[in-house]
Protein backbone atom coordinates (compact mmCIF):
# COMPACT_ATOMS: atom_id res chain seq x y z
CA UNK A 1 0.00 0.00 0.00
CA UNK A 2 2.41 2.63 1.15
CA UNK A 3 5.49 1.29 -0.60
CA UNK A 4 7.77 4.19 -1.46
CA UNK A 5 8.19 5.28 -5.05
CA UNK A 6 11.91 5.90 -4.86
CA UNK A 7 13.87 2.74 -4.23
CA UNK A 8 17.25 4.41 -4.68
CA UNK A 9 17.95 5.27 -1.03
CA UNK A 10 18.45 2.40 1.42
CA UNK A 11 15.33 1.27 3.26
CA UNK A 12 17.16 1.59 6.55
CA UNK A 13 20.35 3.53 7.06
CA UNK A 14 21.85 3.47 10.55
CA UNK A 15 24.65 6.02 10.92
CA UNK A 16 27.04 5.93 13.85
CA UNK A 17 24.52 4.97 16.52
CA UNK A 18 25.58 4.76 20.16
CA UNK A 19 23.12 3.70 22.84
CA UNK A 20 23.42 3.03 26.58
CA UNK A 21 21.33 1.91 29.55
CA UNK A 22 22.24 3.69 32.78
CA UNK A 23 25.64 4.69 31.37
CA UNK A 24 26.39 1.08 30.43
CA UNK A 25 27.11 1.14 26.68
CA UNK A 26 24.98 -1.31 24.74
CA UNK A 27 25.58 -0.25 21.17
CA UNK A 28 28.68 1.48 19.83
CA UNK A 29 29.35 2.91 16.42
CA UNK A 30 26.64 0.98 14.58
CA UNK A 31 26.58 1.56 10.83
CA UNK A 32 24.15 -0.38 8.67
CA UNK A 33 22.76 0.12 5.22
CA UNK A 34 19.90 -2.21 4.30
CA UNK A 35 18.54 -1.88 0.77
CA UNK A 36 14.79 -2.07 0.16
CA UNK A 37 13.38 -5.54 -0.35
CA UNK A 38 16.11 -7.31 1.56
CA UNK A 39 15.53 -9.82 4.34
CA UNK A 40 18.12 -9.33 7.07
CA UNK A 41 18.72 -11.42 10.16
CA UNK A 42 20.38 -9.83 13.17
CA UNK A 43 22.31 -12.48 15.09
CA UNK A 44 24.12 -12.07 18.38
CA UNK A 45 24.42 -13.47 21.90
CA UNK A 46 22.06 -12.45 24.70
CA UNK A 47 22.63 -8.89 25.82
CA UNK A 48 24.35 -8.02 22.55
CA UNK A 49 22.10 -5.02 21.98
CA UNK A 50 19.79 -6.50 19.35
CA UNK A 51 16.58 -5.45 21.08
CA UNK A 52 18.13 -2.08 21.88
CA UNK A 53 18.81 -1.58 18.19
CA UNK A 54 15.11 -2.27 17.57
CA UNK A 55 14.12 0.19 20.29
CA UNK A 56 16.17 2.81 18.48
CA UNK A 57 14.51 1.89 15.18
CA UNK A 58 10.98 2.05 16.63
CA UNK A 59 11.65 5.32 18.42
CA UNK A 60 11.05 4.03 21.96
CA UNK A 61 14.72 4.80 22.70
CA UNK A 62 16.73 7.79 21.62
CA UNK A 63 20.34 7.01 20.68
CA UNK A 64 23.10 8.91 22.49
CA UNK A 65 24.70 9.70 19.17
CA UNK A 66 24.04 8.99 15.51
CA UNK A 67 20.78 8.77 13.66
CA UNK A 68 18.62 6.50 11.55
CA UNK A 69 17.17 7.23 8.12
CA UNK A 70 14.57 5.34 6.15
CA UNK A 71 14.35 5.84 2.40
CA UNK A 72 16.58 8.90 2.69
CA UNK A 73 14.49 10.67 5.34
CA UNK A 74 14.48 10.71 9.15
CA UNK A 75 12.83 7.50 10.34
CA UNK A 76 10.33 9.41 12.55
CA UNK A 77 8.69 10.67 9.40
CA UNK A 78 8.01 7.13 8.20
CA UNK A 79 6.93 5.95 11.60
CA UNK A 80 4.25 8.65 11.68
CA UNK A 81 3.12 7.59 8.19
CA UNK A 82 2.74 3.99 9.39
CA UNK A 83 5.42 2.60 7.11
CA UNK A 84 7.28 0.77 9.86
CA UNK A 85 5.73 -2.26 11.52
CA UNK A 86 7.16 -3.72 14.69
CA UNK A 87 6.63 -7.15 16.17
CA UNK A 88 7.55 -7.25 19.84
CA UNK A 89 8.76 -10.26 21.77
CA UNK A 90 5.95 -12.20 23.36
CA UNK A 91 7.04 -11.28 26.88
CA UNK A 92 6.64 -7.56 26.15
CA UNK A 93 2.85 -7.79 25.99
CA UNK A 94 0.17 -7.83 28.67
CA UNK A 95 -1.71 -11.02 27.73
CA UNK A 96 -4.40 -10.52 30.39
CA UNK A 97 -5.63 -7.43 28.58
CA UNK A 98 -9.32 -7.79 27.64
CA UNK A 99 -8.90 -7.70 23.88
CA UNK A 100 -9.74 -10.16 21.10
CA UNK A 101 -7.40 -11.46 18.43
CA UNK A 102 -9.28 -9.39 15.85
CA UNK A 103 -8.97 -6.14 17.82
CA UNK A 104 -5.29 -6.82 18.50
CA UNK A 105 -4.56 -7.09 14.79
CA UNK A 106 -6.85 -4.14 14.04
CA UNK A 107 -4.73 -1.98 16.33
CA UNK A 108 -2.07 -2.05 13.61
CA UNK A 109 -4.45 0.10 11.55
CA UNK A 110 -4.86 2.82 14.18
CA UNK A 111 -2.04 4.81 12.63
CA UNK A 112 -3.64 4.71 9.16
CA UNK A 113 -7.04 5.62 10.60
CA UNK A 114 -5.67 9.08 11.36
CA UNK A 115 -5.84 9.69 7.61
CA UNK A 116 -9.56 8.82 7.45
CA UNK A 117 -12.35 11.38 7.41
CA UNK A 118 -12.65 13.00 10.85
CA UNK A 119 -16.20 11.84 11.51
CA UNK A 120 -15.28 8.19 10.93
CA UNK A 121 -12.66 8.44 13.63
CA UNK A 122 -15.37 9.07 16.22
CA UNK A 123 -17.17 5.86 15.34
CA UNK A 124 -16.50 2.22 16.17
CA UNK A 125 -14.16 0.40 13.82
CA UNK A 126 -16.93 -1.38 11.93
CA UNK A 127 -18.02 1.96 10.43
CA UNK A 128 -14.53 2.63 9.15
CA UNK A 129 -13.28 2.26 5.61
CA UNK A 130 -13.44 -1.38 4.53
CA UNK A 131 -9.73 -1.41 3.65
CA UNK A 132 -8.86 -1.67 7.34
CA UNK A 133 -11.09 -4.68 7.82
CA UNK A 134 -9.79 -6.31 4.66
CA UNK A 135 -6.17 -5.85 5.75
CA UNK A 136 -6.90 -7.46 9.13
CA UNK A 137 -8.77 -10.33 7.57
CA UNK A 138 -6.00 -11.00 5.07
CA UNK A 139 -3.28 -10.84 7.71
CA UNK A 140 -5.13 -13.26 9.99
CA UNK A 141 -5.75 -15.57 7.06
CA UNK A 142 -2.06 -15.45 6.08
CA UNK A 143 -1.01 -16.78 9.48
CA UNK A 144 -3.92 -19.25 9.66
CA UNK A 145 -5.55 -17.54 12.63
CA UNK A 146 -8.78 -16.27 11.09
CA UNK A 147 -10.77 -18.95 12.90
CA UNK A 148 -9.52 -17.56 16.22
CA UNK A 149 -10.49 -13.94 15.48
CA UNK A 150 -13.01 -13.71 18.34
CA UNK A 151 -10.89 -15.39 20.99
CA UNK A 152 -9.40 -13.33 23.78
CA UNK A 153 -5.65 -13.13 23.19
CA UNK A 154 -4.88 -14.56 26.63
CA UNK A 155 -6.48 -17.88 25.63
CA UNK A 156 -3.95 -18.67 22.88
CA UNK A 157 -0.97 -21.01 22.92
CA UNK A 158 2.58 -19.70 22.54
CA UNK A 159 2.85 -20.35 18.81
CA UNK A 160 -0.60 -18.84 18.19
CA UNK A 161 0.36 -15.71 20.11
CA UNK A 162 3.41 -15.30 17.90
CA UNK A 163 1.28 -15.72 14.79
CA UNK A 164 -1.16 -13.07 16.00
CA UNK A 165 1.70 -10.65 16.66
CA UNK A 166 2.99 -11.36 13.16
CA UNK A 167 -0.49 -10.80 11.73
CA UNK A 168 -0.58 -7.47 13.51
CA UNK A 169 2.69 -6.44 11.88
CA UNK A 170 1.41 -7.62 8.46
CA UNK A 171 -1.95 -5.85 8.76
CA UNK A 172 -0.14 -2.54 8.91
CA UNK A 173 0.94 -3.05 5.27
CA UNK A 174 4.18 -1.31 6.10
CA UNK A 175 7.23 -1.13 3.86
CA UNK A 176 9.56 -2.12 6.68
CA UNK A 177 8.95 -5.03 9.05
CA UNK A 178 10.97 -5.10 12.27
CA UNK A 179 10.56 -8.46 13.98
CA UNK A 180 12.06 -9.13 17.40
CA UNK A 181 12.60 -12.90 17.63
CA UNK A 182 9.58 -13.96 15.57
CA UNK A 183 10.70 -17.60 15.81
CA UNK A 184 11.53 -17.91 19.51
CA UNK A 185 9.49 -20.46 21.44
CA UNK A 186 7.48 -21.50 18.40
CA UNK A 187 6.60 -25.08 17.45
CA UNK A 188 8.09 -26.37 14.14
CA UNK A 189 4.87 -26.08 12.05
CA UNK A 190 4.35 -22.46 13.20
CA UNK A 191 8.00 -21.72 12.46
CA UNK A 192 7.67 -23.04 8.94
CA UNK A 193 4.47 -21.05 8.43
CA UNK A 194 6.01 -17.82 9.73
CA UNK A 195 9.08 -18.20 7.49
CA UNK A 196 6.92 -18.86 4.42
CA UNK A 197 4.72 -15.85 5.17
CA UNK A 198 7.77 -13.64 5.51
CA UNK A 199 9.19 -14.99 2.27
CA UNK A 200 6.02 -13.90 0.46
CA UNK A 201 6.18 -10.49 2.08
CA UNK A 202 9.78 -10.08 0.96
CA UNK A 203 8.78 -11.04 -2.57
CA UNK A 204 6.09 -8.35 -2.40
CA UNK A 205 8.91 -5.85 -1.95
CA UNK A 206 8.92 -5.33 1.80
CA UNK A 207 12.11 -4.89 3.75
CA UNK A 208 12.39 -7.30 6.67
CA UNK A 209 14.75 -7.08 9.61
CA UNK A 210 14.51 -9.78 12.23
CA UNK A 211 16.39 -10.74 15.35
CA UNK A 212 16.79 -14.49 15.53
CA UNK A 213 18.58 -17.35 17.26
CA UNK A 214 17.26 -19.82 14.72
CA UNK A 215 20.35 -20.53 12.59
CA UNK A 216 18.89 -23.26 10.32
CA UNK A 217 15.84 -21.11 9.54
CA UNK A 218 17.97 -18.06 8.87
CA UNK A 219 20.37 -20.04 6.68
CA UNK A 220 17.54 -21.27 4.47
CA UNK A 221 15.54 -18.08 4.11
CA UNK A 222 17.30 -14.77 4.72
CA UNK A 223 19.36 -12.74 2.22
CA UNK A 224 21.71 -11.06 4.59
CA UNK A 225 23.08 -11.61 8.09
CA UNK A 226 24.44 -9.01 10.52
CA UNK A 227 26.44 -10.28 13.47
CA UNK A 228 26.25 -7.94 16.40
CA UNK A 229 27.66 -7.73 19.89
CA UNK A 230 27.75 -4.13 21.02
CA UNK A 231 29.69 -3.45 17.78
CA UNK A 232 28.90 -4.85 14.34
CA UNK A 233 30.97 -8.05 14.23
CA UNK A 234 30.39 -8.97 10.62
CA UNK A 235 28.00 -8.66 7.73
CA UNK A 236 27.39 -10.80 4.68
CA UNK A 237 25.52 -13.72 3.17
CA UNK A 238 24.09 -16.38 5.49
CA UNK A 239 26.64 -18.91 4.30
CA UNK A 240 29.57 -16.65 5.15
CA UNK A 241 28.26 -15.31 8.43
CA UNK A 242 26.62 -18.40 9.89
CA UNK A 243 29.65 -20.63 9.37
CA UNK A 244 30.80 -22.42 12.51
CA UNK A 245 34.00 -20.42 12.71
CA UNK A 246 32.20 -17.08 12.46
CA UNK A 247 29.66 -18.02 15.12
CA UNK A 248 32.43 -19.31 17.40
CA UNK A 249 34.20 -15.96 16.96
CA UNK A 250 31.00 -14.17 17.95
CA UNK A 251 30.61 -16.35 21.05
CA UNK A 252 34.22 -15.65 22.06
CA UNK A 253 33.60 -11.94 21.60
CA UNK A 254 30.69 -12.24 23.99
CA UNK A 255 32.82 -13.91 26.65
CA UNK A 256 35.59 -11.35 26.23
CA UNK A 257 33.05 -8.60 26.36
CA UNK A 258 31.60 -9.70 29.66
CA UNK A 259 35.06 -10.33 31.12
CA UNK A 260 36.00 -6.82 30.04
CA UNK A 261 32.85 -5.37 31.62
CA UNK A 262 33.56 -7.17 34.89
CA UNK A 263 37.07 -5.71 34.94
CA UNK A 264 35.66 -2.26 34.29
CA UNK A 265 33.00 -2.58 36.96
CA UNK A 266 35.49 -3.84 39.52
CA UNK A 267 38.03 -1.13 38.82
CA UNK A 268 36.78 2.46 38.97
CA UNK A 269 40.06 3.75 37.59
CA UNK A 270 39.55 1.77 34.38
CA UNK A 271 35.85 2.57 34.20
CA UNK A 272 36.47 6.31 34.19
CA UNK A 273 38.64 6.06 31.07
CA UNK B 1 -22.13 37.63 31.80
CA UNK B 2 -21.25 35.66 34.92
CA UNK B 3 -24.81 35.94 36.13
CA UNK B 4 -26.26 34.50 32.97
CA UNK B 5 -23.72 31.66 33.20
CA UNK B 6 -24.84 31.08 36.75
CA UNK B 7 -28.50 31.10 35.75
CA UNK B 8 -27.83 28.72 32.89
CA UNK B 9 -25.90 26.29 35.05
CA UNK B 10 -28.58 26.31 37.75
CA UNK B 11 -31.19 25.60 35.09
CA UNK B 12 -29.04 22.77 33.70
CA UNK B 13 -28.62 21.16 37.11
CA UNK B 14 -32.33 21.57 37.85
CA UNK B 15 -33.14 19.94 34.51
CA UNK B 16 -30.80 17.02 35.13
CA UNK B 17 -32.22 16.48 38.59
CA UNK B 18 -35.78 16.61 37.23
CA UNK B 19 -34.90 13.99 34.59
CA UNK B 20 -33.27 11.83 37.22
CA UNK B 21 -36.31 12.12 39.49
CA UNK B 22 -38.57 10.83 36.73
CA UNK B 23 -36.54 7.60 36.85
CA UNK B 24 -36.33 7.54 40.64
CA UNK B 25 -40.09 7.93 40.98
CA UNK B 26 -40.56 4.74 38.96
CA UNK B 27 -39.07 2.88 41.92
CA UNK B 28 -41.23 1.71 44.85
CA UNK B 29 -42.06 4.46 47.35
CA UNK B 30 -40.05 2.86 50.12
CA UNK B 31 -36.93 3.55 48.07
CA UNK B 32 -37.84 6.75 46.25
CA UNK B 33 -38.97 8.49 49.46
CA UNK B 34 -35.35 9.04 50.43
CA UNK B 35 -34.82 11.11 47.30
CA UNK B 36 -37.60 13.62 47.92
CA UNK B 37 -35.17 15.90 49.75
CA UNK B 38 -33.30 18.45 47.62
CA UNK B 39 -29.96 17.60 49.27
CA UNK B 40 -30.46 13.91 48.45
CA UNK B 41 -31.24 14.75 44.84
CA UNK B 42 -28.07 16.79 44.51
CA UNK B 43 -26.13 14.03 46.25
CA UNK B 44 -27.60 11.44 43.89
CA UNK B 45 -26.64 13.39 40.76
CA UNK B 46 -23.13 14.13 42.01
CA UNK B 47 -22.36 10.62 43.16
CA UNK B 48 -23.71 9.09 39.93
CA UNK B 49 -21.41 11.30 37.88
CA UNK B 50 -18.48 10.50 40.15
CA UNK B 51 -19.30 6.81 39.92
CA UNK B 52 -19.39 7.02 36.14
CA UNK B 53 -16.06 8.78 35.60
CA UNK B 54 -14.27 6.89 38.35
CA UNK B 55 -15.57 3.66 36.81
CA UNK B 56 -14.39 4.73 33.38
CA UNK B 57 -10.91 5.75 34.53
CA UNK B 58 -10.55 2.70 36.77
CA UNK B 59 -10.29 0.47 33.68
CA UNK B 60 -7.11 2.26 32.68
CA UNK B 61 -5.87 2.35 36.26
CA UNK B 62 -6.33 -1.40 36.69
CA UNK B 63 -4.93 -2.41 33.29
CA UNK B 64 -1.95 -0.07 33.52
CA UNK B 65 -1.24 -1.12 37.13
CA UNK B 66 -1.61 2.44 38.29
CA UNK B 67 -3.46 1.69 41.54
CA UNK B 68 -0.65 3.12 43.64
CA UNK B 69 -0.40 6.15 41.36
CA UNK B 70 -4.12 6.83 41.85
CA UNK B 71 -3.54 6.55 45.58
CA UNK B 72 -0.60 8.94 45.32
CA UNK B 73 -2.41 11.61 43.31
CA UNK B 74 -5.47 11.53 45.54
CA UNK B 75 -3.38 12.12 48.66
CA UNK B 76 -1.32 14.79 46.93
CA UNK B 77 -4.49 16.79 46.33
CA UNK B 78 -4.78 17.71 50.02
CA UNK B 79 -2.10 20.45 50.28
CA UNK B 80 -3.56 22.01 47.14
CA UNK B 81 -6.93 22.34 48.84
CA UNK B 82 -5.30 24.04 51.83
CA UNK B 83 -3.17 26.40 49.74
CA UNK B 84 -6.13 27.35 47.58
CA UNK B 85 -8.06 28.14 50.76
CA UNK B 86 -5.22 30.36 52.00
CA UNK B 87 -5.04 32.21 48.68
CA UNK B 88 -8.80 32.50 48.37
CA UNK B 89 -8.91 30.47 45.16
CA UNK B 90 -11.48 27.80 44.29
CA UNK B 91 -10.27 24.59 45.95
CA UNK B 92 -10.21 22.54 42.76
CA UNK B 93 -7.54 24.73 41.17
CA UNK B 94 -5.13 24.11 44.04
CA UNK B 95 -6.06 20.43 44.17
CA UNK B 96 -5.44 20.00 40.47
CA UNK B 97 -2.08 21.79 40.58
CA UNK B 98 -0.58 19.83 43.50
CA UNK B 99 -2.00 16.55 42.19
CA UNK B 100 -0.44 17.11 38.78
CA UNK B 101 2.86 18.39 40.23
CA UNK B 102 3.19 15.31 42.42
CA UNK B 103 2.64 12.93 39.53
CA UNK B 104 5.25 14.81 37.48
CA UNK B 105 7.61 14.69 40.48
CA UNK B 106 7.14 10.93 40.74
CA UNK B 107 7.93 10.54 37.06
CA UNK B 108 11.04 12.69 37.36
CA UNK B 109 12.43 10.79 40.37
CA UNK B 110 11.73 7.50 38.66
CA UNK B 111 13.46 8.51 35.45
CA UNK B 112 16.48 10.36 36.75
CA UNK B 113 17.46 8.46 39.88
CA UNK B 114 17.87 4.84 40.91
CA UNK B 115 14.79 5.03 43.16
CA UNK B 116 12.08 2.69 41.88
CA UNK B 117 8.59 3.91 41.10
CA UNK B 118 6.76 2.47 44.11
CA UNK B 119 9.22 4.11 46.51
CA UNK B 120 9.05 7.37 44.55
CA UNK B 121 5.26 7.34 44.84
CA UNK B 122 5.33 6.47 48.53
CA UNK B 123 7.71 9.31 49.31
CA UNK B 124 5.95 11.95 47.26
CA UNK B 125 2.39 11.21 48.30
CA UNK B 126 3.02 10.81 52.01
CA UNK B 127 5.08 14.00 51.93
CA UNK B 128 2.37 15.94 50.13
CA UNK B 129 -0.32 14.48 52.37
CA UNK B 130 1.61 15.43 55.51
CA UNK B 131 2.00 18.98 54.22
CA UNK B 132 -1.74 19.09 53.62
CA UNK B 133 -2.54 17.87 57.15
CA UNK B 134 -0.18 20.42 58.70
CA UNK B 135 -1.62 23.30 56.65
CA UNK B 136 -5.21 22.32 57.30
CA UNK B 137 -4.67 21.85 61.04
CA UNK B 138 -3.56 25.50 61.10
CA UNK B 139 -6.39 27.00 59.08
CA UNK B 140 -9.53 24.91 59.35
CA UNK B 141 -11.54 22.83 61.77
CA UNK B 142 -11.19 19.07 61.96
CA UNK B 143 -14.74 18.69 60.56
CA UNK B 144 -13.51 20.37 57.41
CA UNK B 145 -10.56 17.98 57.21
CA UNK B 146 -12.87 15.01 57.71
CA UNK B 147 -15.05 16.23 54.85
CA UNK B 148 -12.10 16.45 52.48
CA UNK B 149 -10.75 13.08 53.57
CA UNK B 150 -13.99 11.15 53.58
CA UNK B 151 -16.36 13.21 51.51
CA UNK B 152 -19.53 15.09 52.33
CA UNK B 153 -21.88 14.24 49.53
CA UNK B 154 -25.01 15.15 51.48
CA UNK B 155 -23.78 18.71 51.86
CA UNK B 156 -22.57 19.10 48.28
CA UNK B 157 -22.55 22.71 47.07
CA UNK B 158 -23.84 23.93 43.73
CA UNK B 159 -20.29 24.90 42.69
CA UNK B 160 -18.93 21.42 43.47
CA UNK B 161 -21.80 19.83 41.58
CA UNK B 162 -21.02 21.95 38.53
CA UNK B 163 -17.32 21.11 38.79
CA UNK B 164 -18.17 17.41 38.84
CA UNK B 165 -20.44 17.89 35.84
CA UNK B 166 -17.79 19.71 33.80
CA UNK B 167 -15.09 17.23 34.80
CA UNK B 168 -17.32 14.32 33.82
CA UNK B 169 -18.05 15.84 30.42
CA UNK B 170 -14.36 16.54 29.79
CA UNK B 171 -13.33 13.02 30.86
CA UNK B 172 -15.98 11.31 28.76
CA UNK B 173 -15.18 13.47 25.73
CA UNK B 174 -11.44 12.79 25.98
CA UNK B 175 -11.93 9.03 26.37
CA UNK B 176 -14.32 9.00 23.42
CA UNK B 177 -12.11 11.08 21.10
CA UNK B 178 -8.90 9.32 22.07
CA UNK B 179 -10.42 5.89 22.60
CA UNK B 180 -8.09 3.98 20.29
CA UNK B 181 -4.80 5.65 21.23
CA UNK B 182 -5.65 5.27 24.92
CA UNK B 183 -6.51 1.61 24.56
CA UNK B 184 -3.41 0.90 22.50
CA UNK B 185 -1.26 2.76 25.02
CA UNK B 186 -2.74 0.73 27.88
CA UNK B 187 -2.32 -2.53 25.96
CA UNK B 188 1.04 -2.12 24.26
CA UNK B 189 2.84 1.24 24.59
CA UNK B 190 5.71 0.12 22.37
CA UNK B 191 3.31 -0.57 19.53
CA UNK B 192 1.69 2.84 20.08
CA UNK B 193 5.14 4.39 19.80
CA UNK B 194 5.99 2.38 16.70
CA UNK B 195 2.76 3.55 15.05
CA UNK B 196 3.84 7.15 15.54
CA UNK B 197 1.55 8.08 18.43
CA UNK B 198 3.03 10.55 20.89
CA UNK B 199 3.11 8.30 23.95
CA UNK B 200 4.41 11.09 26.17
CA UNK B 201 1.29 13.13 25.47
CA UNK B 202 -0.94 10.08 26.00
CA UNK B 203 0.82 9.19 29.26
CA UNK B 204 0.60 12.63 30.83
CA UNK B 205 -2.85 13.21 29.36
CA UNK B 206 -4.09 10.10 31.13
CA UNK B 207 -2.49 11.22 34.38
CA UNK B 208 -4.11 14.66 34.08
CA UNK B 209 -7.44 12.97 33.42
CA UNK B 210 -6.94 10.87 36.53
CA UNK B 211 -6.15 13.98 38.56
CA UNK B 212 -9.24 15.71 37.19
CA UNK B 213 -11.39 12.73 38.18
CA UNK B 214 -9.96 12.67 41.68
CA UNK B 215 -10.54 16.40 42.13
CA UNK B 216 -14.10 16.02 40.90
CA UNK B 217 -14.70 13.19 43.39
CA UNK B 218 -13.33 15.08 46.36
CA UNK B 219 -16.71 16.21 47.71
CA UNK B 220 -18.45 12.92 47.21
CA UNK B 221 -16.33 10.08 48.49
CA UNK B 222 -13.34 12.08 49.72
CA UNK B 223 -9.72 11.62 48.81
CA UNK B 224 -9.13 8.46 50.81
CA UNK B 225 -12.05 6.51 49.40
CA UNK B 226 -11.76 7.78 45.82
CA UNK B 227 -8.85 5.36 45.48
CA UNK B 228 -11.33 2.52 45.94
CA UNK B 229 -13.63 3.93 43.26
CA UNK B 230 -10.63 4.19 40.92
CA UNK B 231 -9.70 0.54 41.32
CA UNK B 232 -12.66 -1.60 42.37
CA UNK B 233 -15.10 -1.04 39.44
CA UNK B 234 -12.35 -1.70 36.88
CA UNK B 235 -11.12 -4.79 38.71
CA UNK B 236 -14.71 -6.08 38.96
CA UNK B 237 -15.25 -5.55 35.23
CA UNK B 238 -11.92 -7.19 34.39
CA UNK B 239 -13.18 -10.38 36.04
CA UNK B 240 -16.37 -10.34 33.99
CA UNK B 241 -15.30 -9.78 30.38
CA UNK B 242 -12.59 -10.22 27.77
CA UNK B 243 -13.53 -7.14 25.74
CA UNK B 244 -12.23 -3.69 26.54
CA UNK B 245 -15.38 -1.84 25.53
CA UNK B 246 -17.57 -4.17 27.59
CA UNK B 247 -15.17 -3.73 30.46
CA UNK B 248 -15.57 0.05 30.25
CA UNK B 249 -19.37 -0.25 30.24
CA UNK B 250 -19.51 -2.75 33.12
CA UNK B 251 -17.08 -0.66 35.10
CA UNK B 252 -19.11 2.52 34.58
CA UNK B 253 -22.22 0.53 35.55
CA UNK B 254 -20.60 -0.73 38.75
CA UNK B 255 -19.49 2.82 39.56
CA UNK B 256 -22.94 4.33 39.05
CA UNK B 257 -24.72 1.39 40.66
CA UNK B 258 -22.63 1.46 43.81
CA UNK B 259 -23.06 5.23 44.04
CA UNK B 260 -26.86 4.96 43.89
CA UNK B 261 -27.24 1.93 46.13
CA UNK B 262 -24.60 3.16 48.56
CA UNK B 263 -26.22 6.55 48.84
CA UNK B 264 -29.62 5.03 49.53
CA UNK B 265 -28.23 2.58 52.11
CA UNK B 266 -26.35 5.36 53.88
CA UNK B 267 -29.60 7.33 54.12
CA UNK B 268 -31.66 4.37 55.23
CA UNK B 269 -29.21 3.28 57.94
CA UNK B 270 -27.89 6.74 58.74
CA UNK B 271 -24.22 5.90 58.15
CA UNK B 272 -21.37 7.66 56.28
CA UNK B 273 -22.26 7.84 52.59
CA UNK B 274 -18.70 7.81 51.14
CA UNK B 275 -17.85 4.65 53.01
CA UNK B 276 -21.14 2.96 52.11
CA UNK B 277 -20.66 3.68 48.41
CA UNK B 278 -17.21 2.08 48.53
CA UNK B 279 -18.54 -0.92 50.48
CA UNK B 280 -21.18 -1.56 47.82
CA UNK B 281 -18.48 -1.45 45.13
CA UNK B 282 -16.34 -3.84 47.18
CA UNK B 283 -19.29 -6.24 47.49
CA UNK B 284 -19.71 -6.12 43.71
CA UNK B 285 -16.07 -7.08 43.37
CA UNK B 286 -16.37 -10.07 45.67
CA UNK B 287 -19.55 -11.21 43.92
CA UNK B 288 -17.70 -11.08 40.60
CA UNK B 289 -14.72 -12.85 42.13
CA UNK B 290 -16.94 -15.71 43.25
CA UNK B 291 -19.52 -15.94 40.50
CA UNK B 292 -17.89 -14.64 37.29
CA UNK B 293 -18.65 -17.21 34.58
CA UNK B 294 -15.14 -17.10 33.12
CA UNK B 295 -12.72 -15.88 35.74
CA UNK B 296 -14.67 -16.57 38.94
CA UNK B 297 -13.34 -18.75 41.74
CA UNK B 298 -16.41 -21.01 41.90
CA UNK B 299 -16.46 -21.69 38.17
CA UNK B 300 -12.78 -22.43 38.15
CA UNK B 301 -13.24 -24.80 41.07
CA UNK B 302 -16.16 -26.43 39.24
CA UNK B 303 -14.15 -26.86 36.02
CA UNK B 304 -11.23 -28.36 37.91
CA UNK B 305 -13.52 -30.85 39.61
CA UNK B 306 -15.10 -31.81 36.32
CA UNK B 307 -11.66 -32.33 34.81
CA UNK B 308 -10.68 -34.34 37.87
CA UNK B 309 -13.75 -36.57 37.53
CA UNK B 310 -13.09 -37.12 33.85
CA UNK B 311 -9.65 -38.49 34.59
Amino acid sequence: MSLPLTQSAAAIEVKGVYAAYQRQPVLEDIHLSLPAGRWTAIVGPNGAGKSTLFHVLTGSMRPLRGHVNAFGQAIEHHRKAGRIAYMAQREAIEWDFPISVWETVMSARYGHMRQDAWWRRLLPVRWHEPRHRQAVEKALDDVNMLAFADRPIGALSGGQKKRVLLARALAQEASILLLDEPLAGVDPPSEQLILEVLKREREAGRTIVMVTHDMPGARRYVDHVVLINRFIRGEGTPDEMLSDSKLAELAVSAIEQSAHDVTLAGNPALASK
Amino acid sequence: MLQTLDAWSSALVAGLIAALMVLVNLLPNSISDAFQYAFMQRALLTSMMVGAICGMLSCYVVLKRWSLLGDAISHAVLPGVAIAYLLGLPFFIGAFVTGALTSLGIGAIERHTRIKSDAAMGIMFTGAFALGIVLISKIASSTHLMHILFGNVLGVQQSALLLTLVASLVAILVVWLAFRPLMLYAFDPTQAQALGFNTGVIHYGLILLLTLTIVASLETVGIILVVAMLITPGATAHLLTDRFKTMLLISIGVGIGSAVIGLWLSFAFDVASGGTIVLVATSCFFMALLFSPKHGVLMRFWRHRKLGNAN
